[in-house]
């Protein structure tokens, strides 16, 4: 016979599944608090079954920009999601030589993942081959989890090479959102992680500098459309440059970049927020 | 003759062959770059040629501030004169049209040569629209630097030499579009007001394409719509 907290918490993962395919985003505050609720009964039974509560749906609940703070005893590590940019048809920019870009950046999510498995991270691509899911389908990934991480890797066309800049989302944000409203239209999906992509993407940073001298020292704030409809941290890294007859010193950077982000991941899993904006109520 | 004096002028001839067929190939590569170049300054020139003189009887000339790439990730501004006229919808056209066609340098340039402002309209709340032809887009260099440079200069440019503007919206042919060129988004605003105080000094890339509510959130000014 089925445990009654295990049968419980199935339908709730699949509640939680049902709220990430619709077209609106159901802020993750409410929905978590909804969860947290029927979390206490479920302990309970788990007590006086002798079992300890075990299934993802029973991590602690996250909340916008001060999420993902479970207590130092029970710290999940976060899912990664890498996002190879670009795909099919849409080759991103084009090296002198004929190298496109959608073939280096799967190459270097290629690396990053191996690199992230080894250290006990769960990965998920949005792309492993020559496909071009939406930017939208892209952000669905990370979205569906309650704890991801999501990282879009690009490489440009321009900028020194062998340098790297991290980029945090910088958006209009909802008027509905800041009423307060218990739906978030996708596109303004990623608002409510602003503080903590901006966290990320400076620990990011940090690293690219040094592992590739002549990386900026701190992180940049754009319009980056990849990250708009992300409801997680989410960062866009960008080498450069696809200006190259040869691609080899590009394809180089894979090793290096792969270990920048594996520790700037590590960095803020222990501190998702920055010590000023962490105390903010 | 020694033998080993032989061999050593035999070495000394056909590096000198070498060096003459080096020396020729040189020759023709600095020919050809010399060509490319003179025909960029007439491709230049045809445009300057072609591209609608926009000038109003109320034109003045002043030394405006128009902000060309300044390295990766930069735009700093550089003061050239210019007859501008006292209508801000003339004036931003005539800035912008300073910034597609004159960079100083090719490298400086951050708005594709062949783009050109298709229209340009100032709403009743300070919202700006600038209408580019396809150029923008179709000519843009791929990447999130190199977009986000090119926002940086129409925002920089537009808040230090046209006043009363609160924000801007980047239309191609008439449409909003998606991105730049596949990373930055267009369909929301840039922030004018929080470029404009800045605008004598030299500027980094991230504060001046700022959507409008993300900077202005930032600077504690009102909340515009998103």
């Amino acid at each position: 016979m089925m445990p009654a907290g295990f049968a419980l918490s199935r339908r709730m993962r699949a509640a939680l599944r049902a709220a990430a395919d619709s077209v609106m985003i159901l802020r993750v505050r409410r929905l978590f608090a909804c969860a947290a609720l029927c979390l206490v009964p479920l302990a309970c039974v788990a007590l006086q079954t002798g079992q300890q509560p075990s299934s993802p749906a029973q991590a602690p609940a996250p909340q916008a920009d001060q999420p993902r703070q479970p207590s130092t005893a029970q710290k999940v590590l976060p899912l990664i999601v890498l996002d190879p940019g670009h795909g099919g048809t849409d080759t991103g920019a084009r090296g002198s030589g004929g190298t496109t870009e959608k073939d280096v950046v799967l190459q270097f999510a290629r690396v990053a993942r191996s690199e992230f498995e080894r250290l006990g991270f769960r990965v998920v691509m949005t792309r492993s081959d020559d496909s071009d899911p939406s930017d939208d389908d892209r952000a669905a990934i990370a979205n569906a989890s309650a704890n991801a991480i999501y990282l879009t890797i690009h490489a440009g066309s321009t900028g020194a090479l062998g340098t790297a800049r991290a980029y945090y989302g910088q958006f209009s944000s909802s008027p509905a959102a800041s009423a307060g409203s218990s739906l978030v239209p996708w596109r303004h999906a990623q608002d409510s992680y602003s503080n903590a992509s901006h966290r990320l993407a400076d620990l990011i940073q940090v690293e690219l500098d040094r592992q590739f001298s002549g990386s900026p020292a701190s992180s940049t704030g754009a319009a980056v459309r990849d990250l708009r409809s992300v409801a997680a941290p989410a960062v866009a890294v960008e080498v450069s440059t696809m200006s190259v007859t040869d691609p080899t010193p590009l394809l180089a950077m894979a090793g290096p970049l792969a270990v920048a982000l594996t520790r700037a991941v590590a960095d803020f899993h222990q501190a998702p927020l920055a010590p000023a904006a962490a105390g903010k109520p | 003759m020694p033998r080993n004096l032989k061999i050593a002028f035999a070495i000394m001839g056909v590096a000198v062959l070498i060096g003459l067929i080096g020396l020729r190939g040189l020759h023709d590569r600095v020919k050809s770059l010399a060509e490319a170049q003179a025909q960029k300054t007439e491709a230049q020139s045809r445009r300057e040629v072609l591209a609608p003189k926009i000038s109003t009887p109320s034109d003045t000339e002043e030394q405006v501030n128009i902000f060309w790439a300044a390295g990766p990730g930069k735009v700093e501004p550089v003061e050239v004169e210019l007859p501008l006229s006292a209508d801000p919808v003339e004036r931003a056209k005539e800035v912008l049209q300073e910034l597609i066609l004159n960079p100083p340098t090719q490298d400086q340039r951050t708005i594709p040569a062949d783009t050109t402002v298709l229209g340009f309209y100032i709403l009743p709340d300070g919202t700006a629209v600038a209408d580019f032809s396809v150029a923008l887009t179709s000519e843009m260099p791929s990447g999130i630097l190199s977009e986000q440079n090119a926002v940086n200069s129409l925002v920089k440019t537009l808040a230090a030499n046209v006043p009363g503007l609160r924000r801007l919206k980047i239309l191609v042919h008439g449409q909003e579009v998606e991105t730049l060129a596949g990373h930055v988004d267009l369909t929301g605003f840039f922030d004018l007001n929080a470029a404009a105080p800045q605008k004598a000094a030299a500027s980094q890339s991230a504060p001046a394409s700022v959507p409008a509510s993300a900077a202005s959130a930032t600077a504690g000014a009102p909340k515009p719509q998103g």
